[in-house]
């Protein structure tokens, strides 16, 4: 565990290094907000949708874009390469587990860069006009789970994650494999389009589905557009894909483990 | 001349791998097929926005979903010509005896963006079959022009951070605003937006030359003379030439990363 521990705090401390990428980031997942916004303002000004009001969605987009490093599935830096090139050799002759070696490498990652994202983020969301500011949350007790759902988010994504190492891994395509997995978190899980955009039948699928958690739920609850109830329910089922997931990664990775063949020497 | 040997080499070379570029394809595929629902969803969900249905929509996420990928198969060394500075190529570049944009043209040419392009394009079709129009030669060859138009955009926004790159040697994620900024915009009815953004994207930059402006002659609605909408698309073909410009005096100031 301790090892694993060293991997994580590297990787958090490497990320941080970068800063002018995250200052260039923000501006534009700023500028994607911005327009995010006015386009959906645009439409909900022709008719009104249940249980999403346009403070909900205020929150729900800005929260989208200063999480956008939590909810967007991406692949461990070097890990595409390492897999391509054969690099990866390292990884197996160590005495660790590869999923969690890559696993606390990329959580490391990502929250270093949801970290130095997230809060100016926050920030020039709050002080911008008031018909398009990010509202506060619905409640104390809403933020505490916003808060509790985002972790549980952060876990998921990079469980979700693996799944793309995986198949990167098995095909030794990380751009293909990459697309196919954004393309279906995207959807699914709210970014390329709100969930209560989404025909209702469609909702109820996709409200089991792990996809949603990463993303669509904790905007959900910090604006109060789920109930107490729901949220703690959700927030429940959120856990069990985590580690199912989590599960399914092991299992997988290490089928595949078996079977690798190492590009080059 | 030169030109054919460097498609044929990029031909060739797809056809090596030929797996990965099928995979590549693919997942491009469901990508932009994706996008496509979400217009679809979000017409579902609302009828229409600002007296624009669905169709008319789907005729402008045709026009940018086929000039994208174009841009991007036949003109991405200018996308990725950063990291032509970064690696030091540029120097090799300019020793040689054939134009720079020549070269730049041959570096890349990704054919797995034939996908998109199919998808833009059949799009459009469906698009401009469900679309009442009365046609015209005039109309014919303004659609025609907006294409072109929406190619000659692409190009430009695409050079400009070329240019740009010169001086900051890192691919800056920030470019990514104005390249797939106005492709996410250029999907609806460019005037839904509020005024400084409309301006920003007509005037600055000309995506409502080949989105807005253009449908509003072949559908025949507007308030402006319709003269002014039809020669909309030729005027916002002549965004290219600026970032011509700028990319040319940008060189002369290139400094080599050394290597």
């Amino acid at each position: 565990m301790k090892s694993y521990l060293g991997i994580f705090k590297m990787q958090f401390k490497s990320e941080l290094q970068y800063r002018g990428k995250a200052i260039s980031g923000v501006a534009t997942q700023f500028f994607w907000g911005l327009l995010k916004i006015y386009l959906y303002l645009a439409f909900m000004s022709t008719a009104t949708v249940t249980g999403f009001t346009i403070s909900q969605m205020l929150s729900y987009i800005w929260l989208g874009q200063a999480f956008f490093a939590v909810s967007y599935i991406n692949l461990p830096k070097n890990s595409a390469k390492e897999i391509v090139q054969g690099d990866v050799c390292y990884k197996f002759v160590k005495p660790l587990n590869l999923y969690n070696q890559w696993y606390f490498e990329y959580f490391g990652e990502k929250l270093a860069s949801t970290i130095l994202r997230c809060f100016p983020l926050i920030i020039i969301a709050t002080i911008m006009p008031a018909s398009i500011a990010l509202q506060a949350p619905a409640g104390t007790i809403y933020f505490l789970l916003f808060f509790v759902s985002l972790i549980i988010s952060l876990f998921l994504s990079v469980a979700i994650s693996m799944l793309a190492v995986y198949l990167t891994l098995k095909t030794l395509m990380p751009k293909g494999a990459l697309g196919i997995v954004n393309v279906v978190t995207g959807l699914l899980g709210g970014s390329y389009i709100p969930l209560p955009f989404m025909p209702q039948s469609v909702q109820n699928v996709l409200n089991y589905l792990p996809f949603r958690y990463i993303s669509d739920l904790p905007f959900r609850i910090y604006s109060g557009s789920l109930d107490i109830k729901t949220s703690l329910i959700q927030i429940g089922l959120s856990l069990a894909w985590l580690l199912l997931l989590v599960l399914i990664g092991k299992l997988v990775m290490h089928s595949a483990l078996k079977k690798t063949i190492v590009q080059g020497g | 001349m030169l030109y054919r040997k460097y498609l044929k080499m990029h031909i060739k070379s797809s056809f090596e791998y030929r797996l990965n570029t099928l995979f590549i394809a693919f997942s491009q595929t469901l990508i932009t097929i994706g996008e496509l629902l979400v217009v679809y969803l979000m017409f579902q969900r609302f009828d229409s926005v600002g007296n624009w249905g669905f169709y008319e929509a789907l005729l402008m996420f045709g026009i940018v979903m086929t000039a994208f990928p174009i841009v991007e198969c036949f003109f991405r060394g200018y996308d990725e010509f950063a990291s032509l500075v970064k690696s030091g190529e540029v120097d090799r570049f300019l020793v040689r005896p054939v134009s720079i944009h020549y070269q730049i043209l041959g570096s890349k040419i990704e054919l797995s963006k034939i996908g998109r392009i199919l998808v833009g394009i059949i799009s459009s079709v469906i698009a401009i079959a469900n679309l009442h129009i009365s046609w015209s030669i005039s109309k014919v060859i303004v659609l025609i022009a907006s294409y072109i138009c929406g190619i000659c955009f692409v190009l430009g926004v695409f050079v400009i951070g070329a240019g740009i790159s010169i001086y900051t040697i890192e691919n800056l994620e920030f470019v990514n605003i104005f390249t797939y900024g106005s492709k996410q915009l250029a999907n609806y009815p460019i005037n839904i937006y509020n005024k400084w953004l409309t301006r920003l994207f007509t005037f600055v930059l000309p995506v409502a030359c080949f989105n807005y402006l253009p449908l509003s002659y072949i559908m025949e609605i507007g308030s402006m003379p319709s003269w002014l909408y039809a020669i909309s698309p030729l005027l916002g073909m002549l965004f290219v030439i600026p970032c011509f410009l700028f990319f040319n005096l940008s060189l002369k100031k290139y400094q080599s990363t050394g290597t």
